[in-house]
């Protein structure tokens, strides 16, 4: 690549990371006192030109020469890590980077100017408005620096970085006991995986004596450690499956998936933009980054794979029961994340990172529906309370329509394209995978319309005390944007697929190369009509048949679901009760770790304690020994002296 | 004007409690303000010491390392004169190499902020109670200064004094309880390390042992003849086992950390401040600074064991940090766990992770100290520390929670900010121990170690987040009749306490952002002082012939003290004081090696050559020869 668009780049990721810090500095700073009601400009115009430095950075890499589209650009040294050598902060952009920028500051961008109408209360700021975009900001700049770092150290800077924005957004509503509870879990339950995530980047240092991204992945691909012995199998397999662990907490695939479903006490643009767009989706980024180590060991793929296909269908039923929208949307997010790591399980991470993209826009979409209707109901989500809303709300309605069907993978959306195509790589990898796959896209299709069809159809009746209206200028233009995308965008990946084409450099060396079905001569590509188009007729079938389902049941025969209920009431509970995966949790680890907690300080208070007591009263007892012939009695003095004198007496005369 | 620059510094709050003392009956107000004058000219002569610090070369013209701003006079003994040999050499010696001119810093930067966060806390005998905190900040300055083993010990001790009347003066409902445990616990710990000092003293002197012919305590010497092999390695045992009883209690290591949480819920909150801030570094600092360079072959071969007693602290402490409800007590638990993890740096042998555990030292002292002093905060205000009776303060108090949240997120390690700094390095050292990537010898340590290690940080986040979510988050919660405002504090932070903590939270940002400057000299100190393994240069034998120096490649250094004798080491000419050396008078600093040539035939080893001259070897025999532990 030329100096001049090394250049280009490396200015370019400096804006990209350090405008939307800019942004969030002084949203935070001049919020309070100066800028008020104003105080979303800051973070709309820092994240704007992250988004138009995104866009030219996304030129430069599509405008380099072939097998040029990589580059590593140091910034500066940040830690020492030896003689002269330090872990850098720098950037490497590729195309998966840019692709990543691309979507984060673009859904970024179009959810900040959506905040600016949703954090209003009748055209007032809500209490924290500043402070709201201002961690916006924040956000944008850590998931920024989580997809441009070119190192393992600045990738669990990020993932650290985006793990505590969405602490902070998720409590932003502080006194909330279920907000600052949630907040916290989020936390906790990502630093569980990062314990997973962090051992694994340490193992990485043991085993290749740096964490430069290309160095690592050079060894790898070679098979040595940086001893110059050759790399075990086991050490690989180690590092992958560790690493996979930070990326079950940070996309909430099982079992780690707890966190996701409370995050949504956040605010509706927090849900929309780091529990649905970005950061939900690093686990996969991070995979697909790492594919040299990943496809190193099929051990490990395999592994991802499964706890893909497991996840998906796992939150899809759960959401076929969830009463709240923003909750069904959070288990939809989960499943298709479980999509994702499907994909790439398969070998397809191009497919999964299409996946990625494509569902970045339709789920933002979603989100932003959801909040569009909590906006207009005065706070309340669940479909309980309301219904029947496609009159009141029309463009809310629209809009979350479209996306509803993206989700649900109907015919000619952008989910269809990219589902399609996990499940294809994932049927010609195992039939069960496929299964799975294929099952979990009927469910989607059925619970997103059941969703749809209590919320929008039916009779109309909102909460009481509630003057429901449809959202402003600011709410909607984002909506209507994302519509577009969530039907446009899956055609980048047909036909010639500039999408895949693109990606194709990044992933040639490690998931094609690495590919056991296509050295077993599966290939997809020079299939027949039927095997090219007979799988898009059956998910596109099942997506159809999954909504006429949701119709005929929530909008037609509403009966039956009550004497569905009444004939499984166990199965609904543990659906209901997200099979009670919390509650394990609780009997099984924290309740036990405290208990072990009050027996630890049991111990300093009266075992050390005691021991040292005891230490000191043998001296004591001495001394209160000894005191008694201190006492002063001159027949108590006079008796020792004999004593003493008849023993000295004694041993001089035997001696 | 530099010769005297430490002892200036040292004294200079002792001279701030003279003129405390000097106005018969002077205002609380004006007390309190001259207090905080006198600590911050001590601050300011500590950063110009600093200065001085960067602008001289760790390594002097032939590359031998040196500590920098030395000064000695003798003390006990006789006053040399030119060609007599005096019998007893014990030095009062002041000097700061990488490590401890930043610990100094820490201090000097730490004692106005506490001073100053006293001004409304402490309305009793006020006098008294700044005076004896200018007297510890003396002990803490000395010990980091201290060149001398028996004036590194004086200092030491004399810690306990000002602390223990801090505490039982002016401390909680428990404080003689508290006061009394905190003091007989660490001086029963310092009975064992004096007596390893008056053992070393014989054991420099006599002939079955150093056979130097006099008495010395010069820490510097004493660990060239440790890594030159001549301590034999039982003796190095015994020693280290009796300095560690010393360390180990100040640090505290699990499990004589039972005095910590007492002392700390109890303690005023500057000495709350101090007592985690500064006090307990001087543990991992002795540790540091004495165990590793003065009983190598020891360190190796205990360090699993201690590395184990610091992993089971690590749990263990953050698990009952977890269930404690008085959010002071849950910091000073927290403070076990995280020293717990500066040993396991310190233990891990390797320059950059004993780097890493000294920045943890300094973030932790950063941090904590500033979590102390955001407790402090809310207990002038509403008399209780219980988490079941405050709660939900964020609406009430944005200022206070901006910082409670910054500086949990410090003290658990988010990258950033400094705590990750230290915390990874460490971890990172822990885990590559035992290799020999950096082309140095194997360290103790290992990969296993790391992961109970890496449980402690979740439990961290764990029992911070918690604390937080209990304190900050949630409704409202506050005792009746509170916050109590008469002492003129506002219901949120007033600007003298924001003031205070800002500094604070620019240096977490700034280490965490940017950690290099302190690093760099925390290497060269590291390398040549704490491991003595020199990377710069090569060292290699310039006075010894062919024929020795391949029976030395051969000989390990163990035998090799067997078979030369040791009793011709002897003493040429020491310098006396402000002798006229040139290089002396123009850099203003005594080179200790220009003054203490030791030449005898089993020192050769010590005769380093320049950069310059030989090219760097990286091979391991050399390393295993220069390397007394690398067997």
């Amino acid at each position: 690549m030329s100096i001049d668009a090394l250049n280009t780049l490396k200015l370019s990721g400096l804006v990209v990371l350090l405008a939307p810090l800019l942004g969030a500095i002084l949203a935070g700073a001049l919020g309070p006192k100066v800028l008020r009601s104003r105080s979303h400009w800051p973070a709309i115009l820092g994240v704007g030109a992250a988004l138009a430095a995104s866009i030219n950075i996304f030129m430069t890499i599509y405008g380099a020469p072939a097998g040029e589209a990589s580059a590593r650009i140091p910034i500066y040294d940040w830690i020492l890590s030896g003689a002269g050598s330090s872990f850098r902060v720098e950037f490497l952009i590729d195309p998966l980077t840019s692709l990543m920028l691309l979507t984060v500051t673009g859904i970024s961008l179009l959810v900040v100017i959506y905040s600016r109408d949703y954090m209003r209360e009748h055209d007032k700021p809500e209490r924290g408005y500043e402070r709201f975009f201002a961690f916006l900001a924040l956000f944008v700049f850590a998931m920024v620096a989580l997809v441009l770092g070119g190192n393992f150290l600045l990738l669990y800077l990020g993932w650290e970085a985006v793990g505590l924005c969405s602490y902070l957004l998720i409590g932003f509503y502080y006194s909330k006991p279920a907000a600052a509870a949630a907040a916290k879990k989020a936390f906790l339950v990502n630093r569980v995986g990062d314990f997973g995530f962090g051992l694994g980047i340490l193992l990485i240092y043991l085993s290749f004596g740096t964490l430069e991204y290309g160095a690592v992945f050079e060894m790898v691909q070679n098979g040595v450690l940086a001893s110059g012995e050759p790399l075990a199998q086991g050490r690989i397999t180690a590092i992958a499956l560790l690493l996979l662990c930070g990326a079950c907490g940070k996309s909430a695939q099982l079992p780690l998936h707890v966190w996701l479903p409370d995050a949504m006490e956040g605010p509706s643009p927090v849900s929309a933009l780091i529990h649905a767009a970005t950061m939900v989706t690093a686990g996969v980024y991070m995979i697909a980054r790492c594919g040299a180590i990943f496809t190193a060991s099929t051990t490990a793929m395999t592994v991802v794979a499964i706890i893909g296909a497991l996840t998906a269908l796992f939150a899809a039923t759960i959401a076929l029961v969830q009463m709240d929208m923003k909750r069904i949307l959070a288990y939809s997010t989960i499943s298709q994340l479980g999509y994702m790591f499907l994909g790439i399980g398969v070998y397809a991470a191009d497919s999964a990172v299409f996946h990625l993209f494509t569902h970045a826009f339709f789920k933002a979409l979603l989100f932003l529906g959801a909040g569009s209707v909590m906006h207009a109901m005065g706070g309340i989500i669940d479909v309980r309370y309301f219904g029947g809303l496609r009159k009141l709300l029309p463009w809310t309605f629209l809009t979350f329509l479209v996306g509803s069907l993206a989700l649900s993978g109907f015919p000619g959306l952008a989910g269809f394209f990219s589902k399609d195509e996990i499940i294809h790589h994932a049927l010609s990898s195992h039939w069960i995978l496929g299964g799975v796959g294929l099952l979990t896209a009927l469910l989607t299709a059925f619970y997103t319309f059941r969703m749809v069809f209590l919320a929008f159809f039916g009779r109309e009746r909102v909460p009481e005390g509630v003057h429901a209206h449809e959202s402003g200028k600011w709410m909607l233009a984002p909506l209507l944007l994302l519509s577009v995308g969530a039907i446009g965008v899956g055609y980048l990946g047909v036909g010639a697929k500039p999408f895949h084409e693109f990606l194709a450099p990044v992933f040639e060396h490690t998931f094609v190369a690495n590919n056991p079905a296509i050295w077993h001569g599966h290939a997809s590509d020079h299939a027949g009509f039927w095997e090219h188009y007979g799988l898009m007729i059956v998910s596109g079938g099942l997506a159809i048949f999954g909504i006429i389902g949701a119709y005929f049941l929530y909008a037609r025969e509403l009966w039956i679901p009550g004497l569905v209920k009444a004939t499984v009431p166990r199965t609904y509970k543990a659906l209901l009760g997200k099979y009670f995966v919390d509650e394990a949790y609780d009997a099984t680890i924290v309740t036990p770790a405290r208990q072990v907690g009050r027996f630890c300080v049991g111990i300093d208070n009266w075992f050390i304690d005691g021991l040292i007591w005891f230490v000191a009263a043998v001296p004591r007892a001495i001394a209160y020994g000894l005191r008694l012939m201190h006492a002063g009695g001159m027949q108590g003095y006079g008796v020792s002296m004999v004593a003493g004198i008849a023993i000295i007496v004694v041993l001089l005369f035997w001696m | 004007m530099q010769t005297w620059l430490l002892t200036a510094i040292i004294f200079s709050p002792l001279l701030g409690v003279l003129l405390l003392w000097l106005p018969p009956r002077g205002s609380d107000r004006s007390i309190r303000r001259s207090a905080l004058f006198y600590s911050v000219v001590t601050f300011g002569l500590a950063v110009f010491a600093l200065f001085k610090f960067y602008g001289v070369a760790p390594t002097d013209s032939q590359g031998d390392p040196k500590y920098l701003l030395q000064h000695w006079s003798y003390w006990l003994g006789d006053v040399e004169v030119m060609g007599d040999v005096a019998d007893v050499e014990i030095l009062y010696h002041v000097g700061v190499d990488g490590i401890s001119i930043w610990l100094m810093v820490l201090t000097a930067f730490l004692m106005p902020l506490a001073i100053w966060s006293s001004f409304t806390s402490v309305r009793t005998r006020v006098r008294e109670y700044f005076s004896l905190l200018l007297l510890l900040e003396v002990g803490l300055l000395g010990v980091f200064c201290a060149m001398d083993l028996l004036l590194f010990y004086i200092f030491f001790e004399f810690t306990l004094v000002p602390l223990y009347f801090l505490i039982g003066i002016w401390g909680g409902p428990a404080r003689r309880k508290a006061a009394n445990k905190f003091f007989i616990f660490t001086l029963s710990g310092s009975v064992f390390m004096f007596a390893a000092v008056l053992f070393l003293a014989y054991y420099s002197y006599s002939d079955s042992g150093l056979a130097l012919g006099y008495i010395t305590l010069n820490i510097e010497k004493l660990s060239q003849l440790a890594h030159a092999g001549f301590i034999s390695t039982s003796v190095q045992w015994w020693l280290f086992l009796a300095f560690a009883a010393g360390f180990a209690i100040k640090v505290p290591l699990f499990p004589v950390h039972t005095w910590l949480p007492l002392a700390h819920t109890e303690a005023p909150t500057a000495g709350s401040v101090i007592l985690a801030g500064v006090l307990l570094k001087l543990g991992t600092y002795g540790f540091c600074r004495i165990s590793l360079p003065m009983f190598p072959h020891a360190t190796m071969t205990l360090a699993p064991f201690v590395a184990c007693l610091a992993i089971a602290g690590i749990i263990y402490t953050a698990l009952a940090a977890w269930v404690q409800t008085d959010v002071k007590k849950l910091v000073a638990y927290s403070s076990v766990s995280h020293l717990g993890f500066c040993i396991l740096g310190l233990f891990s042998l390797k320059i950059t992770r004993v780097n890493g555990a000294v920045i943890y030292m300094i973030n932790h002292g950063l941090s904590t100290g500033a979590l102390f002093l955001i407790i402090g905060y809310i207990y002038e205000r509403y008399h209780t520390r219980d988490i079941n009776e405050i709660g939900g303060l964020a609406r009430k108090m944005p200022w206070l929670t901006f910082f409670l949240v910054f500086f949990t997120l410090s003290s658990i390690g988010l990258p950033g900010l400094n705590g990750f700094v230290g915390e990874f390095l460490v971890l990172l050292g822990t885990a590559t121990s035992n290799t020999t990537n950096d082309l140095r010898a194997a360290g103790p340590l290992g990969y296993g170690y790391a992961i109970p290690a890496a449980i402690g940080i979740i439990l961290g986040a764990v029992y911070m987040l918690w604390m937080c979510q209990r304190v900050l988050f949630g409704p409202l919660k506050e005792p009746p009749n509170t916050p109590d405002t008469s002492t003129g504090l506002s219901a949120d932070l007033t600007g003298r306490e924001i003031f205070i903590l800002v500094p604070v939270a620019v240096l977490c940002l700034a280490i965490g952002v940017y950690p290099n400057p302190l690093l760099d000299t925390f290497t060269i100190a590291t390398e040549q002082h704490v491991l003595r393994t020199p990377a710069s240069h090569s060292w290699s034998v310039t006075e010894a012939g062919d024929d020795l120096q391949e029976e030395i490649k051969r000989a390990d250094p163990m035998r090799l003290v067997e078979s030369t004798s040791v009793n011709n080491l002897e003493r040429v000419s020491v310098g006396n004081v402000g002798s006229d050396d040139l290089s002396t008078k123009k850099l203003g600093i005594t080179p200790v090696f220009s003054s203490y040539p030791v030449t005898t035939p089993g020192m050769f080893l010590l005769n380093p050559v320049t950069k310059s001259s030989v090219a760097k070897t990286d091979h391991p025999e050399t390393d295993a020869m220069t390397d007394g532990r690398s067997r």
